[in-house]
């Protein structure tokens, strides 16, 4: 026990280990924030950086990144409506109008405050009941992944606003978009138009950046004359009333968080879509309307990013699969300091378990600090004139775009998403459910052949399989239950009713 | 967006024909992939997205019935209006000038075709202030130097 | 240690050559590094535990990116369409070998200049704790009773597990349902959950689990028992036929554009060949559970078309159904 406590606190008391986890906390707010920079590409990188390192250090500064670079998505959300991470997509949704309110200073700091609740949720439900939650998420079948990511599905008539003709037609749009390329069961190509370059597909956060990015810019540019708002400094780290006001929700979201970062297969941006919707269908009553700048709107989706840091971790530890793809790289660390992760893990070397959770929590606290320090100068970039701002915007957009793969032919494709764009959002489209279908149309895709394959191709056994398990039955339940609850059907069946 | 839910939009007809146009394409492109073999093939799930992609189309342009049409006398009028509203100068010029720095990127390096780039744009959407624009380029040149190549050894062309 | 000596005096003598170009001080900015199978899967392992070492001995920094997708296509034609200059590597496993038997793309190794054939790595056929089988024999006969009932878990046309499914059926029979993952690692976790019944797996990405009991093996592609994995039998058991497969495996290269230049080619050649043989990554190699090669050249050539034999003509007689066309129009000679 006292050694569990000396391995909790290893990272607390040492000064290098200290320093090296604030500076990665504070290098990875930057790598989030910018899209195009991913936390799975600077910790790749620092992994032959720290190879000839002691093992706790690389872990120290790992984590520190990987906890800032999930929060730091947000921060262009807000500030330039640029998700800097797909795991901060939703936040972007209300946090933009905010600091269009010239509320980006408070946006910010209740991000910030947010994201460290839902990361220590998420740190507590790890070390407290890693081995159960691990084995609850090698219960989930390819069915029942094929079940969340219907579920996932629904969530577009939380995010298409007016009509769902439309975002029924964006999802679709996004699905198809996530398919371009090879299919990974036979190796063929699937839209790719016979062109090579098409056969890897199109990345996902070229889409993002181009849709969000790329397609406000021209936006604006309409708009250029518009004095930009003047951003209020003064309230920036939320009251005590304000966080303890939106503290069930947090804790709702994080352990949404939580369960969705477990799972291996789903990660952030899963988990923060789902705690964004369970936000949108509770909360009867929130500060704004949804999509105009609703507090509860930014709450959901930074708690449950943030949260989803301590799930991935679960299966990690537990059993040396990874959660996402940044705990595959951790893992790919672990083996070349010649540790051996897997189901031993926990048991041959215990403190490299307790030393990450006692150094997430670290990550957390630095969080706090780092989050909301230089918030005032942050919220400056929104007052900058637009015609300075556009073309920074659209630099950025490419540096991001070309980052990812070193490939021109991905920034023509990014430019060509912007005026796609510009032209749906003009006619009524939401960009939201573009997104949630190039995320969730090939995991859709994936886990129903898989499913469909291990009943031999009988759809007969595959639709009892979606009822005949535990798990699997609850799920079908969630879904019809939404169902109903949320399509035309009730409204249908209220007016048939009330016809009577 | 400002757009009255009951009223069409200039161009929104056109457009919304247009994606039933491609979702036709898309469901093409789908049934090229394994055609109807099998419910577990490579072309299923394509297919089942673009059969709702063309469902979806055709819902939208069902809409159009209960909506005012716009205020515009025929087609070449609607172009006119609809040119006038998406493409004014600010926007022509802009995306020429994006348009130009994406294919200039390769063959004259990152860091200059951005640096014209930005001071380009800047200059013609400020209408001036030479010197405010050559400092903020160069000041951004500099950041994204320092963070990418330097600090995250993010190749750049 | 002929080679080395040889290649760095090919060095020297180009470096003379071409003095005051730019090639002679090759490299001066970072490689860009492809992988072709993603992050945390054993090509990635043994690239990422390689690259430091490699980094010392050139001085520079190597990037690496995953770029999975296509059974490792789409990372291979990506480096083959980067300039020829020395700055983009390749860092493959077995697969492209058997691209235009299965009609995936054109291209083979042969169409990039080998750099290093790194290791090889064995292969266990695994299933999980509660499963009925003690070993394959027991699961080939349940199959034949049972045909079409079993659920094996593939990565997908061409990938290791169905190479493996090929061979089997090139001397018997096995009919089961192939279930697709996205690598070794999410096929892992389905085992793991018992959603599937059996996966043939790279050593390197089970025997964690095999030795923590969380996983069972069943067999090992090997005609003997394996010293770090006691108790679990030799395929040969259940299979003498394969032997004549046998040994085969997994591999691990690095491959550069083929018109690179050769000075740039001898440089990498060298720093890839110290690397592979320090003694940190031999140690790693073999607490990773692969055999190591370091091979360049001729040998190297001499073992890429070796494997490529071997592998396509059985799953020529297996009649493997992603074959397209038979090795004999290939030109691949049988073994």
């Amino acid at each position: 026990m006292s050694d569990t406590f000396s391995y909790l606190l290893m990272a607390w008391l040492d000064p290098q280990l200290l320093a090296l986890t604030a500076l990665g906390t504070l290098a990875g707010i930057y790598v989030g924030a910018i899209p195009g920079l991913s936390v799975t590409m600077a910790v790749s990188i620092l992994i032959s950086f720290t190879f000839s390192w002691d093992i706790n250090n690389a872990l120290a500064l790992m984590v520190g990144i990987y906890v800032g670079g999930v929060y730091g998505g947000s921060r262009t959300a807000i500030l330039l409506n640029i998700p800097g991470s797909p795991a901060a997509l939703t936040t972007a949704f209300d946090g933009y109008p905010l600091a269009q309110r010239g509320e980006a200073g408070r946006a910010i700091g209740l991000s910030t405050v947010m994201s460290v609740i839902g990361g220590f949720v998420g740190v507590a439900i790890l070390a407290a009941t890693a081995p159960m939650l691990s084995d609850l998420a090698l219960r989930f079948a390819p069915r029942d992944y094929f079940l969340i990511a219907v579920l996932g599905l629904l969530l577009v008539s939380t995010l298409s606003g007016k009509s769902l003709a439309r975002g029924i037609f964006a999802v679709a749009l996004g699905g198809v978009i996530g398919l371009v390329g090879m299919d990974p069961v036979t190796a063929q190509g699937r839209f790719t138009m016979g062109s090579m370059n098409l056969l890897g597909g199109i990345h996902y956060v070229v889409v993002m950046i181009g849709l969000f990015g790329v397609a406000e810019a021209f936006y604006q540019l309409h708009h250029l004359n518009t004095i930009p708002v003047k951003q209020k400094v003064d309230k920036i780290v939320p009251s005590f009333n304000m966080v303890t006001k939106y503290l069930p929700l947090s804790l709702r979201t994080s352990v949404i968080g939580v369960i969705v970062g477990a799972l291996p297969g789903t990660g952030g941006d899963i988990a923060s879509l789902f705690a964004y919707d369970h936000a949108k269908r509770t909360v009867k009553n929130p500060s704004r309307p949804f999509g105009e700048g609703a507090y509860e709107g930014l709450v959901a989706p930074e708690t449950a990013n943030n949260a989803a840091v301590g799930g991935a971790y679960v299966p990690m530890l537990t059993l040396g699969m990874p959660g996402d793809a940044v705990t595959a790289v951790i893992i790919g660390a672990l083996v070349i300091h010649g540790l051996n992760p897997g189901p031993m893990l926990m048991v041959e070397t215990p403190h490299i378990f307790w030393f990450t959770v006692g150094n997430l929590a670290l990550a957390n606290i630095f969080l706090l600090v780092f989050g909301l320090t230089g918030i005032k100068l942050f919220s400056k970039i929104v007052e900058l004139p637009k015609a300075v701002l556009i073309p920074l915007i659209l630099v950025l957009c490419v540096v991001g775009t070309y980052s990812i793969n070193s490939n021109m032919t991905e920034v023509y494709w990014m430019l060509g998403f912007g005026i796609l764009g510009y032209f749906l959002k003009v006619f009524g489209f939401q960009m939201g459910p573009i997104i949630l279908g190039v995320i969730l149309g090939p995991l859709l895709d994936e886990t129903y052949r898989q499913a469909m394959s291990s009943v031999g191709d009988n759809l007969g056994e595959f639709l009892l399989a979606l009822v005949a398990n535990p798990l699997s039955l609850v799920l079908t339940s969630v879904i019809t239950l939404v169902l109903l609850g949320n399509t035309p059907a009730k409204r249908l069946l209220m007016e048939r009713l009330s016809r009577r | 967006m400002d757009n009255k839910p009951d009223k069409l939009q200039v161009g929104e007809r056109v457009f919304d024909w247009l994606l039933l146009l491609f979702s036709g394409a898309v469901f093409y492109h789908a049934y090229q992939i394994t055609g109807f073999s099998s419910i577990n093939s490579a072309g299923a799930f394509p297919i089942g997205l673009s059969l709702i992609l063309i469902a979806s189309s055709i819902t939208i342009l069902a809409g159009h019935r209960r909506k005012q049409k716009p205020d515009t006398q025929g087609a070449l009028d609607e172009l006119k209006a609809f040119l006038h509203q998406h493409f004014p100068l600010n926007v022509l010029v802009f995306s020429a000038l994006a348009v130009a720095y994406l294919i200039a990127i390769e063959p004259a390096s990152f860091f200059l075709s951005t640096f014209v780039f930005l001071v380009l744009a800047m200059l013609f959407l400020r209408r001036g202030k030479a010197i405010g624009s050559l400092l903020t380029a160069a000041g951004a040149i500099a950041v994204i130097y320092v963070l990418f190549t330097v600090v995250f050894r993010v190749y750049l062309p | 240690m002929l080679k080395p000596t040889l290649s760095s005096l090919a060095i020297a003598i180009t470096s003379l050559s071409v003095a005051g170009s730019a090639l002679a001080d090759y490299p001066t900015r970072n490689i860009q590094g492809t992988i072709q199978w993603g992050a945390g899967g054993a090509t990635d392992n043994v690239i990422r535990s390689l690259t430091p070492h490699v980094e010392e001995e050139l001085g520079t920094t190597i990037v690496l990116t995953n770029r999975a997708g296509g059974t490792g296509v789409i990372g291979m034609n990506h480096v083959m369409n980067q300039r020829p200059d020395g700055y983009n590597l390749l860092f493959g496993a077995e697969n492209p070998q058997l691209y235009p038997l299965m009609g995936l793309a054109d291209f083979t190794y042969d169409d990039m200049h080998t750099v290093n054939i790194i290791g090889q790595g064995l292969v266990v056929i695994a299933t999980h704790p509660d499963s009925p089988f003690e070993d394959f024999g027991e699961l080939l006969e349940y199959a034949k009773e049972n045909p079409g009932e079993l659920r094996m878990g593939g990565t997908g046309a061409g990938g290791l597990p169905s190479t493996v499914l090929a061979m089997i059926n090139a001397v018997d029979e096995l009919d089961i349902r192939d279930v697709t993952f996205g690598g070794d690692g999410p096929g892992v976790t389905a085992l793991l959950g018992e959603h599937i019944d059996f996966m043939p797996l790279s050593l390197s990405a089970v025997a964690e689990q095999i030795r923590g009991g969380r996983l069972k093996g069943l067999a090992v592609l090997s005609d003997q028992e394996l010293e770090d994995l006691p108790g679990v039998p030799p395929i040969t058991e259940a299979l003498p036929d394969i032997d004549a497969f046998l040994p085969w495996g997994p591999f691990w290269g690095v491959f550069v554009h083929q018109d690179t230049p050769d000075d740039v080619k001898a440089v990498l050649e060298d720093a890839y060949y110290n690397a592979v043989a320090s003694d940190e990554f031999q140690q790693f190699l073999d607490d990773f559970g692969g055999a190591p090669l370091n091979l360049s050249g001729d040998e190297a050539q001499e073992y890429l078309d070796n494997w490529q034999s071997v592998t396509a003509w059985s799953m020529y007689d297996a009649e493997a159904e992603t074959i397209e066309v038979s090795p004999e129009e290939l030109g691949i000679p049988r073994p």
